[in-house]
């Protein structure tokens, strides 16, 4: 193994693999210029590579690769006074004439061959050097855990899970995560809730690395936190309140498609890596950054097993309308995150409708039926109208809006029998109501997706939180960047 | 919280390392088994306050 | 040794904490737990004693042997009988 000691003051240095045929190729330059003024020449896979250098040096370990900074082998490196003064990569005669002072060196080669890519800049390689060298510029506080410490239950004993074990955070698996996007570790997204501390990029990261995710979904996790941060989403209200809600994530645009999630059979169910782990990476979020944990600030009565992980994405391929981002202003193809503070899945269950009129009849009563039938308004919600009911709107050639506007039609009731104390029930709307006609839903209050499976007839409907609009928690579109 | 003689310091601080733990201990004066019961009973009324003070929520 | 990078807000120590403590003692239970080394049981007793007359309520728990952690059944019904545990005594 090397180190950086090694390197000469002055004279030439390359850098090669075996498994690199330009290497190869310029193997025989290498021993002409060891011959004529010498050269060390470092290798990184084959110690034995190559045989007619005499003074190769093994540095399969990558240290010095590393801290050359080589990204193409073969490297070739002129030192004058301990100073890089010139290098060059792959083979080019006149670039290796040049660098190394020698002429007519490689007679019979060809004058150009493009160099590989080196060993050291290898993903998964470049991580654990970057760790090893203390290089990795991660801000977040060392916790080491005990040799005696099963690492899981020692995230466990942290506080750190959501009762399900969590992917340990290690160095190199952050910065793999990180690598899934551009923006920079230390941007702080914003303050999260309960305790409103900064969510930075990197701290984000790490959650999700817990959660299990993949780097490509980094970005989409980044903007459902941004979503659920701003403001308008209300997320200290969403966290603390007795209610049963937490963070609904929708995904809409090619990046769907890009990491693979579910909008299709079984959207919000099990089972898909990138929905199930994106959603509980928000959670994670609140609970590990914000610091938001059940039975603490986190009042819920009963909770939703949602508040794990509730994350799918839209049919956009199978539909008729246009995405939900759409409703928000955000272009068809963009890709976007939706979140939603929402709760459970009351089924929509309608195996004979074959016109709109009767299955918008249909789902207004069981929209109707959201929280108790007699509270109106009761909140916001999504509609998730699966593949067979969409068919009827589509062969009919109703557009988005008009099922909504059809549906909010329906969803207006006289209030007499909703009253308080009417029909033998207490609960109910105040009595200054009488006479008149009271709504399900505030105008704009109940959205419209497509998903699920191809067969079933069988929509859903995701109740939100009693407190709906400006003065609650409003849905929040972000667009997701890179 | 566990009650040990003052031999087992160090064992308490390597092996709380070792399971990455935050150690409760109160430590009396070493060895134990050949006391009479009443300086055995003498130790616990002399160290009851700090056994007490590691129950509760310390003073910050 | 493995490190992770913390994911927290980092207000808490990073080492494992203990439970929260309460503010008070009365009203609680302890229990003691002999840990079976000769002559801990004197040591035991008196700070039984001592508890007691300062009105919190006291039970006692013995483990099978000082070679081995307790087994689980016994650290099971401590864990559901008990506020804090004072365990002893290690020569």
């Amino acid at each position: 193994m090397s180190d950086i000691s090694t390197l000469p003051r002055d004279g030439l240095v390359a850098v090669v693999k075996r498994d690199c045929p330009t290497c190869v190729l310029a193997a025989p330059v290498l021993a002409e210029l060891a011959a004529q003024g010498g050269i060390v020449v470092y290798t990184q896979d084959d110690p034995t590579f190559p045989e007619d250098i005499a003074d190769r040096i093994d540095d399969t370990g990558l240290d010095v690769s590393h801290r050359l900074g080589i990204e193409i082998v073969p490297t070739l490196i002129r030192f004058q006074d301990g100073q890089d003064i010139g290098r060059t990569y792959g083979w080019d005669r006149a670039e290796w004439e040049r660098i190394s002072g020698f002429q007519g060196i490689g007679a019979g080669l060809p004058a150009f061959r493009p160099g590989c890519g080196a060993k050291n800049v290898e993903p998964g390689v470049i991580e654990r050097l970057k760790v090893r060298f203390g290089e990795t510029g991660l801000e977040s506080r060392r916790v080491e855990i005990g040799d005696g410490e099963d690492e899981f239950e020692a995230m466990f004993e942290r506080g750190w899970s959501d009762g399900l074990p969590v992917v340990p955070p290690t160095e190199e698996r952050v910065l793999r995560m990180l690598a899934g996007t551009t923006r920079d570790p230390q941007e702080v997204l914003g303050l999260c809730p309960p305790n409103l501390i900064p969510a930075t990029v990197e701290k984000i990261a790490i959650n999700a690395v817990m959660a299990g995710c993949k780097p490509e979904y980094l970005p989409v996790v980044l903007a459902a936190v941004e979503c659920v941060l701003d403001p308008a989403f209300a997320m200290h209200g969403v966290l603390a309140t007795t209610m049963f809600v937490g963070p609904v994530v929708i995904v809409n645009g090619p990046i769907r498609r890009q990491i693979g999630m579910n909008g299709k059979g079984n959207a919000l169910g099990q089972g898909n890596r990138a929905n199930a782990t994106i959603g509980r990476a928000l959670q994670l979020v609140i609970r590990n950054i914000g610091g938001g944990k059940p039975q603490e600030v986190d009042r819920a009565t009963l909770g939703s097993p949602g508040k794990y992980t509730y994350c799918f994405a839209e049919d956009e391929e199978g539909s008729c309308w246009e995405p939900l981002s759409t409703d928000f202003g955000i272009a068809r193809g963009v890709s976007a995150v939706t979140v939603f503070a929402g709760f459970g899945l009351q089924g929509v269950v309608d195996q004979k409708s074959r016109t709109p009129e009767s299955l918008t009849r249909s789902m207004a009563g069981s929209l109707r039926g959201i929280h108790n039938p007699k509270l109106a308004p009761a909140c916001d919600a999504v509609l998730v109208v699966c593949p067979e009911h969409e068919r009827t709107f589509r062969n009919a050639g109703w557009s988005k809006r008009q099922v909504y506007d059809e549906l909010y039609r329906l969803c207006e009731m006289p209030a007499d029998p909703l009253i308080a104390g009417a029909d033998g029930i207490a609960e109910g709307v105040k009595p200054a109501l009488a006479g008149g006609t009271v709504n399900k839903f505030r105008p704009d209050g109940l959205m419209i997706v497509r998903a699920g499976g191809g067969a079933g007839m069988f929509s859903g409907i995701i109740a939100g939180w009693s407190t709906p609009g400006p003065t609650g928690s409003l849905p929040v579109c972000r667009e997701v960047k890179s | 919280m566990g009650v040990a003689t003052t031999e087992f310091i160090d064992a308490a601080a390597v092996q709380s390392k070792y399971l990455g733990t935050d150690p409760a201990y109160v430590f009396v004066p070493h060895p134990v088994q050949d006391r009479t019961d009443t300086e055995l009973r003498q130790m616990a009324d002399d160290h009851l306050d700090k056994i007490l003070a590691l129950l509760v929520k310390q003073a910050r | 040794m493995t490190v992770l990078l913390d994911p927290t807000s980092e207000r808490s120590p990073a080492a494992r904490e203990r439970l929260v403590r309460p503010d008070r003692l009365e009203g609680l239970t302890v229990g003691l737990l002999d840990i079976s080394k000769p002559r801990g049981d004197v040591f035991l007793n008196r700070i039984d004693e001592l508890l007691t007359e300062r009105g919190i309520t006291v039970k006692r728990y013995m483990k099978p042997t000082v070679a081995k952690p307790a087994p689980l059944p016994l650290a099971q019904q401590i864990g559901t009988e008990v506020n804090l545990m004072i365990e002893g005594l290690a020569d």
